[in-house]
């Protein structure tokens, strides 16, 4: 049965219905799901407090690994598990193409901006939602990045990007011994993760809300 | 109760969000969180869908990870409020008054400028930290490690010769 609402509406309010909309018909997923999987996100972010300044820009000034450690075993623990759940016909890979322009000249830019504004595109709203105006500065000038990339795509942005190469994994290299690359890659970054050495940035403002036998720094 | 959860926990809950997103009981899809912008900014400036051809590429992803993002504005307030009780209003980051500057000026101009060449480069790229680093490298993507490797030099150098780092105490 399809739940039909009426959006024709041209105003701000029913284009963000008209958002709803898309997710109800795209089949990713149910709208409470999705809703869902960003309040979770939102609540993990929150919660380990990657979302700080201290985070990110503390990474990039090599005085704080929480990020990279994470990252990392985020990356390890679900390599492994997703490859079994493909195999077991629970999920399918959704891999990004091969652009090297694109990905060189888009990386170069985010890593300097992500060094800049201590955070990225899932991190900053997270931020935004405890208060940080100057993120919200941030998010603006993203709103207008994602304008003028949206202007001149035709013109400027797709050919910058240069051609797609295809969407190559790694398991391509390998055919045949799929299942131990998997493994392979999988305990290695979860190794790594582990093994970047620990260091800390914290951020006095925040701690001080803190009892003193709560504060992550006097342990 | 804690009120930070250690990195590893941080991991192993992020890997069992990132699985029930890509099974077909969830989304069957990955978690990407740059997409929504562009698709913000045709939904705030009123432009027209069937004009631009990048409004229409990036429809269904961008309108997902909208409703997505909406959740973790909640999630986010919700666990800031009772849980972290990080939650205030500020301008400044600590860390940027001691190793940048001490202006507010400086720092807002900064986040606008950063801001808005963190998007170009996401969208060029095809994704950012979530679609390409966690999503993609857990994917053996190639290009999702291209882009990994070059977006941790950049940071690096941007940190090393931005900030002054040599600032402590």
């Amino acid at each position: 049965m399809d739940i039909v609402v009426v959006t024709e509406g041209k105003d701000l309010c029913s284009r963000v219905v008209q958002m709803m909309e898309n997710v109800i018909h795209q089949g990713h997923g149910s709208l409470v799901l999705v809703f869902l999987i960003g309040i979770i996100f939102g609540g993990i972010i929150q919660y380990t407090r990657v979302d700080k300044f201290e985070k990110i820009a503390g990474f990039a000034m090599l005085k704080d690994t929480i990020v990279p450690k994470m990252l990392f075993l985020t990356v390890g623990l679900t390599s492994i598990g997703l490859y079994f759940m493909i195999e077991a016909g629970w999920a399918h890979y959704h891999i990004k193409p091969i652009i090297w322009q694109g990905l060189i000249i888009g990386g170069i830019l985010f890593g300097i901006s992500m060094a800049i504004l201590g955070k990225c595109p899932g991190t900053g709203p997270v931020s935004i939602a405890e208060g940080r105006i100057d993120v919200l500065v941030g998010a603006i000038g993203g709103l207008f990045g994602g304008l003028v990339f949206t202007l001149y795509y035709d013109d400027f942005f797709k050919p910058l990007m240069g051609e797609s190469l295809g969407k190559l994994t790694l398991l391509d290299f390998f055919k045949g011994h799929e299942n131990l690359v998997v493994l392979i890659f999988g305990i290695v970054v979860t190794a790594v993760a582990i093994l970047i050495p620990k260091v800390e940035l914290f951020d006095e403002a925040d701690l001080s809300k803190l009892p003193d036998e709560a504060r992550p720094d006097k342990k | 109760m804690t009120n930070r959860l250690p990195w590893w926990m941080g991991g192993i809950l992020l890997s069992g969000l990132l699985l029930l997103t890509f099974s077909i009981y969830g989304a069957d899809r990955p978690i990407g969180a740059s997409t929504y912008v562009p698709y913000f900014a045709g939904v705030i400036f009123d432009l027209d869908p069937d004009k631009y051809i990048y409004l229409k590429e990036v429809k269904n992803a961008g309108s997902w990870e909208g409703v997505m993002l909406f959740g973790s504005l909640v999630g986010g307030f919700v666990t800031s409020v009772f849980i972290t009780k990080s939650f205030r209003i500020s301008i400044m980051p600590t860390a940027w008054k001691k190793y940048k500057n001490k202006s507010v000026i400086s720092r807002l101009i900064w986040s606008f400028i950063a801001g808005f060449i963190m998007i170009i480069g996401a969208r060029l790229a095809g994704g950012c930290t979530s679609g390409h680093f966690m999503s993609g490298m857990s994917q053996l993507a190639i290009s999702s490690m291209i882009f990994g490797t070059v977006v941790i030099i950049s940071l690096l150098i941007t940190g090393r010769y931005f900030y002054d780092t040599k600032k402590d105490k």
